[in-house]
């Protein structure tokens, strides 16, 4: 059928030619030959468009070397030619006047040999063909640092450099040197090709330009000079970004925050400081970005091997970062220069931080404890003033040795030091709550100390595609010194002897620990198929400590209390070797694996240092650990997980210790040497799907723990009330965990639900006055919200939260607790005129627990007005009024082992605040929907 | 135009017997430099792509491998089982992806999972509007003339390297009809590389059979591109990047 169409078209033309003066459909025919008349079998030969180079229609040419385009439109074309080893061939076709067109033979010209060896197959360069211009990228070229144009030409193929600097290019002498297409330096080509560093130039063109003579003139003479031009690079991989700002608000409030960070393509450099009094103690996620640069995360640095973990994954150390707790008042300050190189195949970092933040806290904590059918109230009201401050210096290095192995080094150290004053009250209430006890403590400590860490890794990849080596070491070192002064005074109100009505303790503690610790690993993956993988992996840990501590008569420091006095040494080696099976295929990976691990302890304690040995405790425990995971992804879009481990945790140094804390007099702690390492199976179960058409999604995740043995803090309160714990190994307990979430849009790009709700139960035995207490907390949580975005310029949130904690103790099952929370939270943002910006949000929470009689509600509005001034909005003025109900407050309830408290502590209320931010890159003048996500 | 093509289709038919080369599998390495392809948004305010480049650039970049059979006649071009070496060996489900092009009977068959579905996508081909480059480079072997091509729909201006001495008309990714192979693909200066790491000469008639059983909704090309482009808008607006679910 087509074959006809064309026929009848073809029949069409050639009546329309008798009318008219062109042909509308032609056919073009031609040879194509080398310069030596031989035939090009099989170039390519295009028509385009003369206007863009757009494609229009191609050929090849056949054995003869000849080709022909048949009934094509009649228009001016560019014809081009193009064949292996030979310059792109370039004509102008115009219109033609009759149908059949031959253009005879096309010779074409060969690419200089070394042009195509050294530039296109050596330095896999990408060569630019304009006209007679030859263009190619210097980048391509190696020379060393330093080197001058002319070190760069000398590579260069097809130029030649003599001594004195004379340059000729194909043969030719080169009379003039152009940098950007202008002369540099007068005449000389010379004067470029010295002055110029190499690491300047991204491009080289050589050509046949015009000579001077027809330049001035205007008149072409014929006369073409060879003539080298050198493209300068854009600069765009370099430059600076950075802000400050400044703030100063009501009741002698005051922010200065600032960095600066400047780059080029191998080297990142940037400095951070901040001043303030509105408690950061630290700087957000994105200046520490800003101030890390490509440190911030940092793949394989996990020297630690293990099942499924693999060992890739990103982490960031935090620092740096604001961890203010929500209670008290700080004043902070800190500041940091990191530096970052990377180039080629090496990767260095460093950072040197100095930070410090003194804390003033006032703190109520009332807590509620349950003996079998009784119960006592402690009530605490405290104020500490602390000062801590530490130097940290930190550095990376990652260096890929070649294509197959990697070293990583990295190492911190860090000196810090702390001291504080705790001024305490505690009163002990008896069940008909009667004042019995009431102790005045006045605490000063004072801490010096020193971290040390160096880690090395090593990966190796064979030549067996996903068969991999890793190995990393690491040791460590710290040394702590301190000085614990004790002072208390003790009123019993009960005793009926006067020498049991007060008691003063006066204590001075030296304390003074260093632990040094050995690591290291080994893993090795070995694909047994594309889908099977075998996984083993050594673990080794050696961490030994010593713990000294001379204990003093505060008012007669000769004298030294013996029993309160330690030294002891401490040895903990861990072994664990593994080895496991994975099975790997579209989406489904499943695995199973064994690990076998060893903790021997080995204890010695002295009376002191220098002195005897009193005891020498050696333990060893054994476990052998299964693991299994699935990880499963169906189609459309649903995932599923599972997991089961069997985790076992050696005892921490401190319960271990048989050492006696009486810091505070009332709750008095000891170690425990016959303690087992905690063991328990772990389930987890997580399931989710997602719509990537709306981006809704929906997952529940579900999660059970169950031990075979937990180190939990057995308890024994005498008739005055002070507590002796410590710690024991008790079974039984048990946690459970039930999650879900889901967002979904109820109308497109304008508003989203957000649900979520949690359950979480558990069961902790512990042991009180030698009765087993079970305590039962189960705690309900939900949450509603929506994200609401009408317009560009409007982004409203609001979210609602319920709580619900049940405690039970099994000793005192009428003092059940009942702890409710109520949240709702909204906010607004505003860009309600030109560069201007209005913020406000509320959250209303409120804090119930009826047995304690306790009802506190908690609103808070902040607010501020914020607009953007100068060139590319580069200052930003804003006012802003925080907490303008002045009721803001710490408030914290929880439920542990056979106890229930409630503590509240004071911070910062209501300020307000004028802030002005120059930014060297500008403000964006528009609202972030996604907060930082792009 | 379209007789144009037929009668160009025909002289390649016609000159094939010059190269033994017709036949085979090209190994494609798919990377995405996830900063560059991120700057190419345009909600991000300067100081958010400036801050990005500043964390991420240089180790951004994620590989996956492709294929690409081809014959006279016909191309496909699918995903590799191939696994990414940093993946140590985990394997995540690939969706579907299997582009069609049949240059004899002018006809596209892509099988496309995205969004949740998969569709198929048939339709008659429609040669994109190539302009031909004076650029030389190799790739895998092959001197590579220089192409350029534009996507408005995904605002993508598309650099492809055709081989001089390779003459099939198939290329990877949805894309087609130069006088040689493509080999090499970059999309908006790097934010996508798909770069021919080896070819094969053999007999691919197997693999070129289309899929037995098509499961899907199918659709023409034009449905298929509005779909794109509603989506890309709509989450452009949300400011989210469309891209972590569709392929860019």
């Amino acid at each position: 059928m087509n074959k006809s169409l064309v026929l009848l078209i073809a029949l069409f033309f050639t009546c329309n030619n008798l009318f008219a003066q062109n042909p509308a459909r032609v056919t073009i025919r031609g040879v194509v030959q080398d310069t030596s008349a031989m035939t090009l079998t099989g170039a390519t030969v295009m028509l385009l468009q003369p206007k863009d180079s757009s494609l229009v229609n191609f050929a090849r040419a056949n054995d003869k070397g000849s080709f022909e385009f048949r009934n094509v439109k009649n228009a001016s074309y560019l014809l081009k030619i193009s064949y292996v080893g030979f310059l792109p061939y370039q004509q102008k076709l115009k219109e033609f006047p009759s149908e059949v067109n031959d253009l005879g033979p096309i010779k074409i010209k060969p690419i200089a040999k070394e042009l195509l060896e050294v530039v296109v197959k050596t330095a896999k360069a990408p060569l630019s063909i304009k006209g007679d211009t030859v263009e190619y990228n210097a980048a391509s070229f190696k020379v060393p640092p330093g080197s001058s144009v002319e070190d760069l030409l000398r590579r260069l193929p097809g130029i030649e450099v003599d001594a004195s600097g004379n340059i000729k290019a194909q043969g030719k002498d080169v009379k003039r040197v152009l940098v950007d297409g202008k002369t540099f330096f007068g005449d000389d080509p010379k004067a470029a090709t010295k002055n110029l560093g190499a690491e300047t130039i991204s491009k080289v063109q050589v050509y046949n330009g015009k000579s001077d003579q027809a330049l001035l003139t205007g008149a072409d003479d014929g006369k073409k000079e060879k003539t080298i031009n050198l493209e300068l690079k854009d600069e765009f991989k370099k430059g600076a970004f950075g802000k400050i700002t400044a703030a100063v608000g009501t009741s002698d409030r005051g922010v200065l925050r600032g960095n600066y960070n400047r780059f080029n393509k191998k080297e990142q450099f940037s400095v951070l400081g901040y001043a303030n009094n509105i408690n950061e103690t630290g700087v957000n996620w994105s200046d520490y970005g800003e101030f890390k640069g490509n440190n911030s995360f940092n793949s394989n640095d996990n020297g630690d091997f293990g099942f499924g973990n693999g060992s890739r994954f990103y982490y960031m150390e935090g620092d740096y970062l604001n961890n203010f707790d929500g209670k008290g008042f700080t004043n902070n300050f800190g500041t940091g220069v990191n530096y970052n190189y990377t180039h080629q195949k090496t990767k260095f970092s460093s950072s040197y931080f100095y930070n410090q933040t003194k804390l003033n806290l006032d703190q109520y904590q009332s807590t509620k404890t349950f003996l079998q059918n009784s119960n006592f109230t402690t009530l605490d009201t405290n104020n500490t003033v602390s000062f801590r401050n530490s130097h940290s210096v930190a550095a990376r290095l990652e260096q890929m040795l070649d294509s197959s192995n990697t070293i990583i080094a990295k190492t911190n150290l860090r000196f810090s030091g702390s001291n504080s004053n705790v001024n305490q009250v505690q009163q002990y209430l008896n069940n008909s709550e009667d004042v019995q006890n009431r102790i005045n403590m006045n605490n000063g400590s004072n801490l010096n100390a020193y971290n040390f860490n160096f880690t090395a890794i090593y990966r190796h990849k064979f030549k067996k595609k996903g068969r991999t080596f890793a190995a990393s070491s690491t040791l460590s070192t710290s040394s702590t010194d301190g000085t614990d002064n004790i002072r208390s005074l003790t009123r019993f109100f009960n005793a009926t002897n006067v020498n049991d009505q007060i008691r003063a303790i006066s204590q001075l503690n030296q304390n003074a620990n260093t632990t040094t610790m050995i690591k290291a690993g080994v893993n090795y993956l070995e694909p047994l198929s594309k889908k099977v993988y075998w996984e083993s992996f050594y673990n080794f840990n050696n961490s030994g400590q010593n713990v000294g501590r001379d204990a003093f008569n505060g008012n007669l420091e000769s004298q030294r209390y013996d029993s309160l006095s330690t030294y002891y040494q401490n040895q903990i080696t861990y072994n664990r070797v593994g080895s496991g099976l994975r099975y790997s295929n579209d989406g489904i990976n499943l695995s199973f694996g064994l690990a076998v691990l060893q903790y021997d302890l080995d204890g010695k304690v002295y009376p002191q240092k220098g002195k005897p040995l009193t005891a020498n405790i050696s333990k060893q425990y054994q476990a052998l650990t299964p693991n299994f995971s699935a990880n499963i992804e169906f189609k459309n879009n649903a995932y599923m997980g599972f997991n089961y481990t069997l985790n076992v945790e050696a005892p921490s140094i401190t319960d271990l210790q048989p050492v006696v804390q009486n810091n505070n007099p009332f709750y008095i702690t000891s170690g425990n040497q016959d303690l087992l390492p905690a063991k328990n199976h772990e389930l987890s179960f997580d399931i989710s799907k997602f719509d990537p058409a709306t981006f809704a999604s929906i997952g529940i995740w579900s999660s059970y723990r169950y031990y075979l043995s937990q180190i939990v803090y057995s308890q024994t309160v005498d008739a005055n009330f002070v507590t002796r714990t410590r710690p024991e190994n008790m079974s039984g307990g048990k946690s459970f965990n039930l999650g879900m979430y889901s967002s979904f849009p109820i109308i497109k790009t304008k508003w989203t639900m957000n649900l979520s709700g949690n359950i979480n139960t558990s069961n902790t035995p512990t042991i009180v006055n030698t009765i087993v207490n079970q305590t039962n907390n189960k705690n309900y949580t939900i949450n509603a919200g929506f994200s609401i975005t009408p317009s560009e310029k409007l982004i409203m949130n609001i979210e609602g939260n319920l709580g619900f904690n049940n405690i039970s103790y099994t000793i005192e099952n009428n003092q059940n607790q009942n702890i409710r929370t109520k949240g709702l939270s909204t906010s607004v943002k505003w860009n309600f005129a030109k560069k201007t910006f209005f913020e406000t949000s509320f959250d209303y929470n409120s804090y119930r627990n009826d047995r304690f009689g306790f009802d506190q509600e908690i609103p808070i509005l902040n607010a501020s007005v914020r607009r953007l001034f100068m060139k590319e909005n580069r200052m930003e003025v804003r006012l802003a009024a925080f907490d303008i109900f002045n009721k803001r407050q710490s408030i914290v309830q929880t439920g542990y082992l056979n106890t229930v408290s409630n503590q509240q502590a004071l911070t910062l209320a209501r300020y307000f605040m004028l802030s002005l931010t120059y930014n060297l890159k500008g403000h964006s003048d528009k609202l972030k929907k996604n907060g930082g996500f792009f | 135009m379209k007789k144009i093509f037929l009668l160009a289709l025909l002289y390649i038919a016609y000159f094939t017997s010059f190269g033994q080369n017709n036949e085979g599998v090209v190994y494609f390495t798919r990377t995405t430099y996830w900063t560059k392809l991120n700057s190419t948004l345009t909600y991000l305010s300067k100081q958010e792509k400036e801050r990005m480049s500043y964390m991420f650039g240089g180790k951004d970049d994620w590989a996956n491998y492709t294929l690409l059979y081809f014959n006279d006649n016909e191309s496909k071009y699918v995903n590799s089982e191939e696994k990414n070496e940093e993946s140590e060996g985990y394997a995540w489900r690939k969706e579907a992806y299997s582009i069609g092009r049949n240059f004899t009977k002018n006809t596209m068959t892509d099988v496309i999972e995205m969004l949740g579905k998969t569709y198929i996508v048939e339709d008659s081909l429609k040669l994109p509007e190539w302009k031909i480059l004076n650029d030389l480079k190799e790739v895998a072997g092959h001197i590579c003339m220089k192409a350029q091509v534009e996507d408005p729909i995904k605002n993508q201006k598309i650099t492809a390297w055709f081989a001089q001495d390779l003459p099939s008309q198939a290329g990877p990714e949805r894309l087609w009809g130069l006088p040689g192979m493509i080999l090499e693909l970059d999309i908006n200066d790097g934010a996508v590389t798909v770069v021919a790491t080896k070819i094969e000469f053999k007999k691919v008639d197997k693999e070129l059979e289309p899929p037995k059983k098509l499961k899907g909704k199918k659709i023409t090309n034009t449905e298929y591109q509005n779909m794109i482009d509603k989506f890309i808008k709509e989450k452009i607006k949300e400011e989210i990047n469309p891209f972590w679910v569709i392929r860019y």
